[in-house]
C-alpha cells in the first residue's frame, strides 16, 4: 500500500512533466491555431486526471499509510503520512480538479497553450497531493514551495504585461510568506521533539521553558508567512491581482484550493505541531484573531467597491478564506470543524463562482459587474448556477455555506474568550450582508435589468462552434451543475463531512 | 609510504610544468593539453581521496625529505583530497562549456596564453588546498593572484582590462596583509610549517603571552584573505570582472579562485591558530558581521542590476557573504555549513554563468528586456538557469537549501548569533528571490510588455543542443550535481566533518 | 606599554609605518604609477620587517666563505630566503600592475582610475 501513496503524487507530476516536456519542444514550431484536434491531448489529460485521483483518494481512504520516500539530511526524511485533514483536503481537491479539468476544454481552446496549461494542471494535482499527504514539516515545507511554483505559470498563462506582474507579485509574496514559514522551522527545528506532525503537537516542553517569548514570536512569525497565501491583511495584494489575470479555470483552482494551502499549513503548524495548549489565551491568538476578523471585513468591503467581476471575487476570496483562519484562531474543536468546512464550502462555491465568471468571459468577452445586465435571458442555467453560489456564499440555510458558518459563529460564542466571542460573530454577519450586497444584485440585474438592454449590441466573443445555438457547451455547463448539486446537497447532510 | 602518498606532489608539479608547456604549443594543442592535465589531476585526487577515506587518517609529504621545521611539507586529509577532486570537475566543466566563448573572444595568437594560465591556477589552487607551509602558501596566493587577473584580461575590452586592474589592487591589498599577518606569526612561533606554529601558539595562549600580537596577526590573515575572495565592501572590481570577462574565466573564478582563499582561510584557523584561540578571539565577529552585510547589500546591488551575468556576479558577493557568516559563527557546525556551501555555491554559481551564456547567445543581449523569452530558445540553458535559480533561491531538493539548513542549525542555539542569522538569512533569501525570479520568469515570458505593435519584437535565434554538444553535456552535469547535492548531501557532510577533524 | 618601547624597537616601528604609508597610497590614490609605487613602498616595509626578526646583532650574513664556522656565527638565513621569495613575487606583481597600466593609458590616455571608470560608462557597454 505505501506504493500506492507515491504513484499518486508520482503519476500526475509525471504526466505533466511530459506534456510540458512536449509544449516546450513544440513551442518553437508555429502555433497551428485553436482548429487543430486536439484529442490526444484530452484522451492523455482525462485518463492521467481520473487515474490520479482514483489513485490519490484509494490510497486516502484506504487506511493510515505511512511512507518515507528518502532522507534530504539523516534527521530530516522526506515522508508522506496519510491522516483525517489529508483525506479530507485530497477529497475537495479531486471533485475541483475533476470540475476544472472538464471546464477548461472549451475554454482553454479559446486561450490557446493547452499543452502548458494541461502540464502545469496535472503537475499541480500532484504537488497538491504531496501536500496534504506531507507527514513533517520539512516535506510540507518542500511541497508548499512547489505549489508557488507550479502555480505561478497558470497565472502568467496570457503573457501579457498585467500577467507578468501578477505573476511576480504572486511569487514574490508566496516565497516570503514560504521563507517565514522556513524561518520558523529552523526555530522548531530545536524546540520541538520531532518536526512530524501529531495531533497535539510536539512542543519538547523541556526545551521550550524560558524560551517562551521567543517561540511566540516564531510562531507569529510562521503564522503570518504560510496567512500570506490564505490572503490575511498585510499581505492580500497578490490575491486580487493574481486571480483576476490568470485564465478562469486556473482562477477557480487558485482561489478554490491553492489559497488553501495557507490554510492547512496553519493547521498543520498550529494543531499537529505546536499544539493549541501552547497558544490559547497569547497575544498571539488575539493578534491572529483580529486580524482574521479585520480582513474578513475589509475583504467583504473592498469587494463591495470593486467593478471588475473576477476582481470582485478574488476580493470575496479574501474576506472568506479569513473566516476560516478565524475558526481556526479560535482553537476550539466545535469552531475547527466549523473552519475545515468552510474549506470544503468555500472550495466549491468559488470554484464554480469563477466558473461562472469564465463562462461571462468566454462568451461575451464581459469583465465588468455593469456589463452582466439582462444576462439571465439568454444563459437562465448559468444564471440560476450563479444565484445558487452566491446565495451558498452568503449563508442563506440550504446551502453548505450556511452549515460552516453555524458552526463557526457556535463555535465563537461557545469559545468564553472575552471580546471576541460576541465581536466575531458579528464580524461575519455583517460581511455577510456585504457578501450579499455584492453579489446578490448581479442576479437582480442578471434577470430584471430594468430598462430593456438592447440584444443587438450583444456581441459574441467566442466559443460559438462548440455551443452550437445552446446558451453554453455542456462541458461548461456540467461542471457548473454538479458543482451547485453539492453545494445544496453538502448543506442538507452536512454529516457526510463531519467524520 | 605508499606510492598514492606521492600523488598530491604529482599533481601540483603536473600542472605547474603543463603551464609552460602550453606556452609554446598552438592553442589547438594547448587546449588539449591543458583538458589532460585536469582530467588526471582529478584522477588522481580521486586516488588519493579513496587513500585517505581508507586509512583514517591524514598524512604528510615532506618535500625533498627534509625533516619537520626544515623542510616543506605538503598534508593531505579527507577534506583537502576531496576539495582537489571537486576543483578539477568543476574547472573541468567550466572549460568544456566554454570553449566556444573563448575561441571566439581570445585572439588567436592568445589561445594557448590562456590555457597556461588556467593550468597555473589549477597548481596554485591545488597547492592552497594541500600545503602545509604558510609562506608556500602566500607565494601560490599570489600566483592565484596573477594567473586569476590573467584570465579576466584575456578578453581584450576596456572593461576587463579596467575590471582587472582594480581586481589586482584590491588582491595586492589583501596579500600585503596577509604577508604581514604572515611575518608576525613567525615572528612570535619561529616556524612556518602549520602544524610547528599551533603547538607554538598553544604554549603562548597558555601563558597568555603576546595575546595581543597573536591577536593583530590573526586579524591581519582574516582580513587580508577577506579582501581577496571580495567579502563585501571589497567587491568593487568583482562585477565588471565576471560580467565582461570570457565565459570559462567568469565561472571558473567565481566558484574556484575565491573558494581556494576561503579554504586557506578556513585551514589558517584550524590548522595554524586552532579552533579554541578563534572562538575566544573577536575576528570571528567581525568576519560574521561583514558576512551579514555583504549577503544583503549584495542581493541589494544584484536586484538593481539588468544585465545578467553582473547580476550573478552580485549574487556572488552575497553568497561569498553566507560563507563568511558561517565562518563568523565560530562553531564547527557552522564551519562544516561554510565549506558545503563553498560546495554548492561552487556548483551552482558555475551552473548560472554557463546558463546564462546559453541565454544570451540565443538574445540580442545580456540585459534582462533582450533575454525575454529566451527559455524558450535555448531550452536546455532555460532549464538550467531554473535549476541553479531554484537553488540560490533555497528550494528545497536543491543545494542551496541543504546549506542554508545548516547555516540555521548551526547558528540555533548559538546565544547572540542566532537572531541576526536567523533574519540575515530571511531576509537575503527574499531578496535572491526577488531578483532570481524575477529573471526566471523573463526567460520565460513569451513576450514583454503584450505588445501587439510588433516594435519589440525579441530579436533572437534558437540554440539547439545538438549545437553545441559539449556546452549541453557541462549543463546536465551541472545540473545532475546540484540535484545530487541537494537530494543526498548527507555522505558529503559526513566526510566535511571527519575532514575537520582530520585537520586537529 | 610606554612609548620607550617603540623607541627601543624603532626598526619595526618604521617597517610598520612605511608599510601604513604603503597601504594607504595603494587604497586611495587616484594615480595608478602612484598606486604602484605605494605597493612597492608596502612590499618594501614588509621585508624590511622580515629582514630585522632574523638580524642577530654581531653577527655575519649567512655566507660560508672561509671553512665553516659554528651556528653561532651567522644570522637566521630563513628571513632572508623569504625576503628573497618575496622580492621575486612583488617584481613579478609590480610588472603585471605596469604592463596594465601601460594598456589602459593607450585606450583611455589617462592613469586616472576614477577617469577611466567614468569613460567606460560613457562607452555604456
Amino acid at each position: 500500500m505505501q506504493g500506492l501513496l507515491l504513484i499518486s503524487i508520482g503519476l500526475p507530476a509525471v504526466a505533466g512533466i511530459l506534456l510540458l516536456v512536449l509544449a516546450f519542444s513544440e513551442h518553437l514550431r508555429a502555433v497551428g491555431g485553436t482548429g487543430v484536434k486536439h484529442m490526444r491531448l484530452y484522451l492523455f489529460v482525462s485518463v492521467m486526471l481520473v487515474a490520479s485521483v482514483l489513485l490519490a483518494t484509494t490510497a486516502a481512504w484506504t487506511g493510515d499509510n505511512s511512507v518515507v520516500l528518502f532522507r534530504l539530511i539523516e534527521s530530516i526524511p522526506v515522508y508522506f503520512r496519510v491522516d483525517e485533514v489529508g483525506r479530507f483536503f485530497i477529497t475537495i481537491v479531486s471533485v475541483i480538479w475533476l470540475a476544472v479539468g472538464l471546464y477548461s476544454v472549451p475554454y482553454m481552446k479559446h486561450e490557446g497553450g493547452e499543452k502548458r496549461y494541461y502540464g502545469f494542471f496535472l503537475l499541480s494535482y500532484g504537488v497538491l497531493t504531496g501536500f496534504v499527504y506531507a507527514g513533517n514539516l520539512i516535506t510540507m515545507y518542500l511541497f508548499y514551495e512547489l505549489i508557488t511554483l507550479v502555480s505561478m505559470p497558470l497565472v502568467l498563462h496570457n503573457g501579457t504585461r498585467e500577467a507578468v506582474t501578477a505573476a511576480r507579485k504572486y511569487l514574490f509574496y508566496s516565497l516570503c510568506g514560504a521563507y517565514g514559514g522556513l524561518f520558523g522551522i529552523f526555530f522548531l527545528y530545536r524546540y520541538c521533539g520531532s518536526l512530524d506532525f501529531m495531533m497535539g503537537g510536539t512542543l519538547d516542553a523541556a526545551a521550550v521553558r524560558g524560551h517562551e517569548g521567543i517561540l511566540l514570536m516564531v510562531v507569529f512569525v510562521m503564522l503570518m508567512g504560510f496567512g500570506v497565501k490564505a490572503g490575511m491583511l498585510p499581505f492580500h495584494a497578490w490575491l486580487p491581482a493574481a486571480h483576476s489575470v490568470a485564465p478562469s479555470p486556473a482562477s477557480a483552482m487558485l482561489s478554490a484550493v491553492i489559497v488553501k494551502a495557507g490554510v492547512i499549513a496553519i493547521v498543520r503548524v498550529v494543531f499537529y505541531v505546536i499544539g493549541t495548549d501552547f497558544l490559547r489565551g497569547t497575544w498571539v491568538q488575539y493578534l491572529w484573531m483580529t486580524l482574521a476578523l479585520l480582513t474578513v471585513f475589509m475583504g467583504s468591503m473592498l469587494a463591495y467597491r470593486e467593478r471588475g467581476f473576477k476582481k470582485r471575487l478574488a476580493y470575496s476570496t479574501v474576506s472568506q478564506v479569513s473566516y476560516i483562519l478565524y475558526g481556526l484562531s479560535l482553537l476550539t474543536s466545535e469552531a475547527m470543524a466549523g473552519a475545515l468546512f468552510h474549506v470544503a464550502a468555500h472550495g466549491l462555491i468559488k470554484c464554480g463562482l469563477f466558473l461562472t465568471a469564465g463562462v461571462f468571459l468566454y462568451r461575451f468577452g464581459y469583465t465588468r459587474v455593469e456589463e452582466l445586465e439582462g444576462l439571465g435571458k439568454e444563459m437562465p442555467k448559468v444564471m440560476w448556477c450563479y444565484t445558487l453560489f452566491a446565495l451558498g456564499l452568503v449563508g442563506i440555510p440550504p446551502t453548505c455555506g450556511f452549515i460552516s458558518k453555524w458552526y463557526l459563529a457556535q463555535g465563537s460564542l461557545h469559545s468564553e474568550i472575552p471580546v471576541f466571542s460576541w465581536l466575531g460573530p458579528v464580524v461575519l454577519l455583517v460581511s455577510a450582508l456585504l457578501t450579499a450586497g455584492y453579489l446578490l444584485p448581479i442576479t437582480i440585474k442578471g434577470f430584471f435589468p430594468g430598462e430593456e438592454k438592447s440584444r443587438e449590441n450583444r456581441k459574441v466573443h467566442s466559443g460559438e462552434e462548440v455551443c452550437q445555438g445552446k446558451e453554453i457547451a455542456s462541458s461548461m455547463l456540467i461542471p457548473l451543475l454538479v458543482l451547485a448539486v453539492l453545494v445544496l446537497v453538502l448543506g442538507i447532510f452536512p454529516i457526510t463531512l463531519f467524520k | 609510504m605508499d606510492f598514492v602518498c606521492n600523488f598530491p606532489f604529482i599533481s601540483i608539479i603536473l600542472s605547474l610544468f603543463s603551464g609552460p608547456l602550453c606556452s609554446i604549443l598552438p592553442g589547438k594543442w594547448a587546449k588539449r593539453v591543458n583538458g589532460i592535465v585536469i582530467i588526471v589531476v582529478g584522477i588522481l585526487s580521486a586516488f588519493v581521496l579513496a587513500y585517505v577515506t581508507g586509512t583514517g587518517e591524514a598524512f604528510i609529504y615532506r618535500m625533498g625529505h627534509f625533516p619537520a621545521p626544515w623542510g616543506n611539507e605538503i598534508r593531505i586529509g579527507v577534506l583537502e583530497a576531496f576539495m582537489g577532486l571537486f576543483f578539477c570537475v568543476i574547472m573541468l566543466l567550466c572549460m568544456v562549456a566554454g570553449v566556444r566563448e573563448r575561441e571566439a573572444q581570445i585572439e588567436e595568437s592568445k589561445q594557448n596564453l590562456y590555457y597556461v594560465m588556467v593550468n597555473l591556477l589549477l597548481c596554485s589552487l591545488l597547492a592552497l588546498i594541500y600545503t602545509n607551509d604558510l609562506f608556500t602558501a602566500y607565494v601560490f596566493v599570489e600566483i592565484n593572484t596573477i594567473s586569476a587577473c590573467g584570465l579576466i584580461m584575456i578578453r581584450q575590452n576596456g572593461r576587463t582590462i579596467e575590471a582587472a586592474t582594480r581586481y589586482m589592487i584590491m588582491s595586492l591589498l589583501g596579500s600585503g596583509l596577509l604577508l604581514l599577518g604572515i611575518c608576525f606569526l613567525y615572528d612570535l612561533t619561529g616556524h612556518l610549517l602549520m602544524s610547528n606554529i599551533k603547538e607554538q601558539v598553544h604554549i603562548l595562549a597558555q601563558t597568555g603571552q603576546y595575546h595581543i600580537p597573536l591577536m593583530v596577526s590573526v586579524g591581519l590573515i582574516s582580513v587580508g584573505l577577506a579582501m581577496k575572495s571580495a567579502l563585501y565592501p571589497f567587491h568593487a572590481w568583482l562585477p565588471d570582472a565576471y560580467g565582461y570577462s570570457t565565459l570559462s574565466s567568469a565561472a571558473i573564478l567565481s566558484s574556484l579562485v575565491s573558494k581556494g582563499y576561503i579554504f586557506l582561510l578556513i585551514k589558517v584557523f584550524y590548522r595554524v591558530v586552532g579552533f579554541e584561540i578563534l572562538t575566544g578571539s573577536k575576528v570571528a565577529n567581525v568576519l560574521f558581521v561583514f558576512g551579514i552585510v555583504g549577503m544583503i547589500m549584495g542581493s541589494i546591488n544584484a536586484i538593481q542590476e539588468e544585465q545578467i551575468t553582473r547580476m550573478i556576479a552580485y549574487s556572488s558577493v552575497a553568497q561569498i557573504g553566507y560563507i563568511y557568516m558561517g565562518i563568523g559563527l565560530a562553531t564547527q557546525e557552522g564551519m562544516v555549513a561554510s565549506i558545503y556551501h563553498v560546495i554548492s555555491h561552487g556548483a551552482t554559481k558555475s551552473l548560472l554563468f554557463v546558463a546564462a551564456s546559453g541565454l544570451a547567445a540565443a538574445s540580442a543581449g545580456r540585459t534582462s528586456r533582450e533575454l525575454v523569452g529566451s527559455g524558450y530558445r535555448n531550452k536546455l540553458a532555460g532549464i538550467a538557469f531554473t535549476v541553479g535559480s531554484l537553488s540560490m533561491v533555497g528550494m528545497p531538493m536543491f543545494s542551496g537549501f541543504i546549506s542554508k539548513l545548516f547555516f540555521a542549525q548551526a547558528a540555533v542555539g548559538h546565544a547572540h548569533k542566532m537572531l541576526p542569522t536567523f533574519i540575515a538569512l530571511a531576509i537575503s533569501t527574499v531578496l535572491n528571490a526577488a531578483y532570481f525570479m524575477k529573471m526566471v520568469i523573463c526567460i520565460y515570458s513569451p513576450r514583454y510588455g503584450g505588445d501587439t505593435t510588433g516594435e519589440n519584437t525579441i530579436v533572437g535565434r534558437v540554440v539547439f543542443m545538438k549545437e553545441q554538444p559539449v556546452k549541453s553535456v557541462a549543463l546536465i552535469c551541472f545540473i545532475v550535481l546540484n540535484v545530487v547535492l541537494g537530494l543526498n548531501s548527507e555522505p558529503i557532510i559526513r566526510l566535511i566533518q571527519k575532514g575537520l577533524a582530520m585537520f586537529g | 606599554m610606554s612609548f620607550g618601547n617603540l623607541f627601543s624597537n624603532y626598526e619595526e616601528a618604521v617597517a610598520m609605518i612605511l608599510f601604513g604609508i604603503g597601504f594607504s597610497n595603494l587604497l586611495l590614490q587616484k594615480n595608478l604609477i602612484k598606486k604602484i609605487i605605494g605597493l612597492n613602498i608596502m612590499d618594501t616595509a614588509t621585508y624590511l620587517f622580515l629582514a630585522l626578526k632574523g638580524y642577530i646583532e654581531g653577527r655575519k650574513a649567512p655566507v660560508v666563505v672561509d671553512g665553516v664556522q659554528s651556528v653561532e656565527a651567522y644570522v637566521n638565513p630563513i628571513p632572508s630566503g623569504l625576503v628573497l621569495t618575496g622580492i621575486v613575487v612583488s617584481v613579478s606583481v609590480t610588472a603585471l600592475m605596469l604592463s596594465l597600466t601601460i594598456r589602459l593609458y593607450r585606450r583611455y590616455h589617462t592613469l586616472d582610475l576614477d577617469e577611466i571608470s567614468t569613460q567606460l560608462k560613457k562607452e555604456g557597454k
